[in-house]
């Protein structure tokens, strides 16, 4: 499943929280729950899934903002699962992220140019007049001019903020993009300009992307693999043509014909899951849809059921449909 | 038809900048209208001068408007409509209830000042608005405080209040955009059906073209304080008038299809901004110089109208 060439391979990525429930109680949150995904460059591979399904947690394992409590994390070949200090610092120049809401993640004190040529003078110990040069090229690249860099961010339309963004996160040639819901606060017709920024940049420098979302519209044009995550775990998982043509999980299905498409030939589909997520918070041992999932049997109680690969690349943790 | 709810050239300034800029729609009996456009194009604040939720500052003016076939004026709807013939169904469902009280009090509290009810009759009718929203144990939710309900029980319950009144419209604005993929789908469905069991109309207030496309029977396209575009879904998903609006549609459905979006260059006016004409010319691929200095005109086709220069008919561009 993973080779040399990735750009990220996870294994086994788990992440628990001890989450204090009284004086001398705790519980432990799953949030991440045994991962193992791994991207080629040029590639864009999307995680799908609720609020709560831990895609945000994997993004910040992956980037090492937060320690996992078990697997490993390969970037480009090299384990920076227990990396530390400067290493870790010039590693992060290959891994960088774009966050959802642009206006939060810019510093309102900054310049657009300084915020653009804060990771080369982080990572590449470059001089701030040696910057200015590249940080130029980078926001003539991404869509602005470059007398953008004197400007503050609330000088900024939501979609100039956004390419900001995209340019800080692309300034240091990273192999590896975490795009968290980069589009979901932008309106349609902006919304449209960045998917296809990101994407010729993508073609341009080979580089590969982590997309998380909710937004399956989006997703089904930007990504090339899909993983669909719920409760912590990765229950689907394969080219996203193919999931999108044959979901096998009940919940990926769910997921699917839940989401209204823009067609009004096209019903959707209300389907039949039980109730709401339930709590992550000390989940049974068995399949986390469990008590939702109109197929289950005995044996999804009690017995976790692990990814299995039903055609090539395609995988699928359920007792009823491998 | 006669509309149930019409508008004419509704406009609002809140401190000296235009948000509305003459808005005309109207809703007919029984359908839902879905209102969509960009960021500050003026959806919300159309639904919130129907149901005289202003903020102080704000100035409003109107040619003319009627709800069910009386002179209705917007700006005081408060005694007069607004929960007894208009409800509204929020954004924030949990935000919107109050947090101290109980889900039962609150919908109790709601239909003894809509409907004059005693405490006993207004129980039962509670518990009833709770189960015609599909709530299977109403007796627990109505005990329950609202954060102890998931969002997408919140937000029955706000469905359940805006029923209260037995209005004659509904309106939601975003009424899912916090919750998930599969919840969303069920409210929808649900908003869809209450509607039409209580001989209501509803006017859905959304960004989402999809949501539109799921259960609106007419949508009006804003644009820049104004509806430039006004149709049946089918229509115009088929083929808008509005060189925006169809831009729009063809965008969300080549993502959709994964096919490459069409680019709208430039971006949303803000309130205020010097505006052509047309507010769209600078950012249309038909624009002539005509957008820029004559105020678009009205034209009707197929079950479709809109203000535009150059709308996309085959008919009006061969005359």
């Amino acid at each position: 499943m993973t080779g040399p060439t990735d750009t990220l391979a996870l294994r086994d990525l788990t992440k628990i929280f001890r989450i204090k429930t009284g004086t001398f109680r705790h519980a432990d949150l799953r949030a991440v729950d045994d991962v193992s995904v791994s991207i080629t460059p040029g590639r864009t591979l999307a995680v799908v899934g609720e609020s709560g399904s831990g895609k945000t947690t994997l993004a910040r394992l992956i980037l090492r903002l937060i320690d996992p409590t078990q697997g490993s994390i390969r970037l480009e070949g090299t384990d920076i699962t227990q990396m530390k200090g400067a290493a870790l610092e010039d590693m992060r120049g290959r891994m960088q992220i774009v966050f959802q809401d642009p206006y939060d993640s810019l510093s309102p004190w900054q310049t657009v140019g300084r915020t653009v040529a804060e990771p080369l003078l982080l990572h590449e110990n470059m001089s701030r007049q040696d910057a200015t040069g590249p940080v130029a090229a980078m926001l003539e690249r991404v869509g602005l001019s470059p007398e953008h860099a004197r400007r503050y961010p609330h000088e900024l339309s939501g979609g100039q903020a956004q390419r900001v963004g995209i340019a800080r996160a692309m300034i240091t040639n990273p192999a590896l993009v975490v795009l968290d819901e980069p589009t979901s606060s932008l309106d349609m017709s902006v919304q449209s300009q960045i998917l296809l920024l990101l994407q010729s940049l993508q073609e341009e420098r080979n580089i590969s992307y982590l997309f998380i979302s909710h937004d399956l519209t989006v997703v089904r044009y930007i990504a090339h693999d899909l993983a669909v995550m719920y409760l912590g775990k990765v229950v689907e998982s394969g080219p996203a043509a193919e999931v999108f043509a044959s979901p096998r999980h009940p919940y990926t299905e769910a997921l699917l014909k839940a989401a209204p498409r823009p067609d009004p030939h096209y019903k959707t589909d209300h389907v039949h899951l039980l109730g709401e997520q339930p709590s992550a918070l000390d989940r049974a041992p068995g399949c986390p849809l469990f008590g939702r999932c109109p197929i289950a049997e005995d044996v999804c109680a009690d017995m976790p059921q692990e990814l299995v690969e039903i055609e090539a690349g395609h995988r699928v943790a359920c007792w009823k449909r491998t | 038809m006669s509309a149930l709810l019409e508008l004419h050239g509704l406009e609002v300034e809140i401190e000296g900048l235009p948000i509305l800029r003459g808005v005309d729609l109207e809703v007919r009996p029984g359908e839902i209208l879905g209102v969509v456009g960009e960021t500050g194009a003026g959806k919300s604040m159309t639904a919130r001068s129907i149901l005289d939720l202003l903020p102080a500052k704000a100035r409003l003016s109107f040619d003319t408007c009627t709800f069910g076939g009386e002179d209705f004026i917007p700006a005081r709807a408060r005694q007069l409509a607004r929960g007894h013939r208009i409800g509204f169904v929020p954004q924030r469902p949990r935000g919107s209830l109050n947090p101290v009280f109980r889900v039962g009090k609150q919908i109790v509290d709601t239909l003894r000042r809509l409907r004059g009810m005693t405490r006993k009759e207004a129980k039962d009718e509670a518990l009833s608005l709770l189960r015609s929203v599909r709530i299977t144990d109403p007796e627990r939710v109505y005990r329950s405080y609202p954060h102890e309900l998931s969002g997408g029980m919140c937000q029955r319950v706000c469905i359940a209040i805006a029923l209260a009144g037995e209005p004659e419209l509904i309106i939601a604005d975003e009424p899912t955009t916090g919750l998930d993929v599969t919840i969303q789908a069920e409210i929808l469905k649900l908003l869809g059906e209450v509607i039409a069991e209580h001989n209501a109309a509803g006017m859905l207030i959304t960004h989402d073209l999809g949501v539109v496309a799921d259960v609106c029977d007419r949508v009006a396209v804003m644009y820049a304080g104004r509806v430039i575009n006004l149709g049946t879904t089918v229509e115009i998903y088929r083929e808008a008038l509005h060189p925006y609006a169809n831009q729009l549609v063809s965008i969300a459905s080549s993502l959709d299809s994964g096919g490459t979006p069409q680019e709208i260059p430039g971006r949303v006016p803000n309130p205020g901004d010097d505006l052509a004409a047309c507010a769209f010319a600078p950012r249309c691929f038909r624009a002539e110089d005509d957008c820029f200095q004559e105020e678009p005109p009205l034209v009707h086709i197929e079950g479709q109208m809109a203000f535009c220069h150059h709308p996309l008919t085959s008919e009006v561009v061969s005359a």
